[in-house]
């Protein structure tokens, strides 16, 4: 059994060199097949940090008159806490207005240097309201609007939910965008592993007659193929794992400049899931294309 | 040891290759098929290893019933019957020791076993000294040999030869059906399908002749009657 399964391993080899071009084309579409799958997991990460950056901006601040009393602030504050869809408020008095605005701004002299020519501080205190629920944003901003309280001043709130929805049909568009072409390249992939397979039954069809005639198991006869293809299989998802992590790396400045301040670690997160990602895309391709071949292995090696 | 029981074999409905053909083949027999071209030889021989199956009647081989014999039993069928071609059937990238080998590989025979037992069938045929030479650089009776070697690594009980001289001149031809003779007298049942008149009349061994699928005559001491 060992040793049958030695020759199969060595008739497998034979088969794969033999029609050396065929396998190589045969591995390069597996290639490309692999690449728009993995673009699709890309987009994906990517559109979730995207999400997740703007969730956590996701603010609605309420600037209050500058001369408000400290308790009547602190009124609104927990009148604003009750309203069902609030997670969390937050103070910020003038004072500390100015030290994270100065910070914010430490790199520009001009606009500090403004600010000292004013003499008094310009900037209001203001509530930070963290909203629990973005998808009842519209709501809490109703409720927020119907408040009648003479200490506010103005109220910002940037309507996020539309942003939102434009990423989410972005990144859905281009996964399905993904999908379609994965769907193209697999089933490409199993036109060319179907024909390599059959052709290279075809270059072995003496073999297989004479295999036939003296009394080769059919497991034996086809079982070679079936093996080729795994090799194929296992080329084709070391070369990805090979290919994806330089791209990935040179995607990274390009994210990185694009989500300032917000981590979003391709290279990392196909690091941290390395067995789960190639892992099973090792264990899909090696299914779809041992199918393939096993059609064709068994259309075509009857005698 | 081979029984055929009214076996008819159609290619179609209007192509019978076979018509009620009774056979009986003692073990150890030298036999001698004759007939025409297309009347149903190979076709004959076809059905004895399972490679084309009938539409009515029995066939039984060594008391095994091959009628309705599955794809994956065949294979346990050719290993006891060789079988040997007017073309050779040879690998041209492989040695005439690697062809024979080859057979036993693919059944699954140690290295140990096919170094021990390919020389031996080799010697047989007498080719121990051509073992490393490629096909074409041997003789049409050498490679013939060579593929009788390939034919016996299994130590057949049979040993179908379908036309195995059509290619030869009647030196080489000669020294064939000789080889068959020998391999005959170890035991071994002979089926020789031939066209050649010279070669059945000096036999003198059991001779049937098939006509239009249909054996027209069996004679135990036989001559070439077409
Ligand atoms: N695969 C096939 N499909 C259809 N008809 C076939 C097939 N093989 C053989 N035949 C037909 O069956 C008949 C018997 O063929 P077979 O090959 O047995 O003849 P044969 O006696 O071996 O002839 P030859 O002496 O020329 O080798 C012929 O009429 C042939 O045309
Ligand atoms: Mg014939």
């Amino acid at each position: 059994m060992i040793l049958s399964f030695a020759r199969v391993i060595k008739f497998s080899f034979q088969d794969i060199f033999r029609n050396i071009w065929l396998s190589l084309v045969t591995i390069i579409i597996l290639i490309l097949a692999l690449f728009t799958v993995n673009m699709i997991l890309v987009v994906k990460v990517v559109g979730d940090a995207a999400v997740g950056a703007i969730k956590d901006k996701i603010d609605i601040n309420l600037f209050i008159k500058p001369d408000t009393s400290e308790k009547d602030i602190e009124i609104l504050e927990s009148r604003i806490r009750q309203i069902s869809n609030v997670k969390e408020t937050r103070y910020i008095s003038k004072e500390e207005a100015l030290i994270l605005f100065k910070d914010k701004h430490q790199d520009n002299p001009e606009i500090l240097q403004s600010l000292t020519e004013l003499g008094q501080n310009p900037l209001t205190p203001t509530i930070i309201i963290t909203p629990a629920n973005l998808n009842e944003f519209d709501n809490l901003i109703n409720q927020l609007n119907a408040l009648d309280s003479n200490i506010i001043e103005s109220k910002n709130f940037t309507n996020y939910e539309s942003m939102l929805e434009k990423i989410n049909s972005i990144t859905e568009r281009v996964s399905e965008a993904g999908i379609f072409l994965s769907t193209i390249f697999v089933f490409i992939t199993l036109l060319v592993v179907y024909n390599s397979v059959r052709v290279a039954i075809y270059t072995h069809r003496r073999e297989i007659t004479i295999m036939r005639l003296v009394g080769a198991s059919n497991w034996f006869i086809q079982m070679p193929y079936l093996f080729s293809s795994l090799i194929y299989s296992s080329i084709g998802v070391i070369v990805i794992m090979f290919l994806y992590y330089p791209f990935l790396a040179l995607l990274q400045p390009y994210l990185k400049a694009f989500f300032v301040g917000y981590n979003v670690d391709l290279v990392n997160y196909f690091y941290s899931n390395i067995f789960t990602i190639f892992g099973t895309q090792f264990l899909v391709s090696a299914i779809i294309i041992m199918l393939a071949s096993l059609l064709a292995v068994r259309k075509y090696s009857k005698s | 040891m081979i029984k055929f029981e009214n076996v008819i074999k159609l290619y179609s409905e209007n192509i019978t290759a076979l018509n009620r053909i009774n056979l009986h083949i003692k073990p150890g027999e030298f036999v001698s098929i004759v007939g025409q071209s297309g009347t149903g030889k190979t076709t004959l021989v076809k059905t004895m290893i399972g490679d084309e199956k009938i539409d009515k009647g029995s066939i039984t081989i060594g008391g095994w019933d091959i009628t309705d014999i599955t794809q994956s039993e065949v294979p346990m069928l050719r290993r006891q019957i060789g079988v040997i071609f007017q073309d050779f059937k040879l690998l041209n990238k492989k040695t005439l020791f690697e062809n024979v080998a080859f057979a036993m590989q693919v059944c699954g025979g140690s290295s140990k076993k096919i170094n021990t037992i390919v020389p031996h069938v080799m010697k047989i045929v007498g080719l121990q000294k051509k073992m490393d030479r490629y096909p074409q650089e041997v003789s049409g009776g050498e490679s013939q040999r060579a593929a009788i070697a390939r034919a016996l690594v299994h130590r057949p009980k049979i040993l179908l030869a379908d036309e195995p001289t059509g290619n030869l001149d009647s030196l080489n031809a000669n020294e064939i059906i000789e080889l068959l003779l020998r391999i005959n007298k170890f035991g071994t049942t002979v089926i020789l399908v031939t066209h050649n008149r010279e070669i059945v009349n000096r036999l003198k061994r059991r001779v049937v002749t098939i006509d239009n699928g249909t054996i027209i005559s069996d004679q135990a001491v036989g001559r070439y009657i077409l």
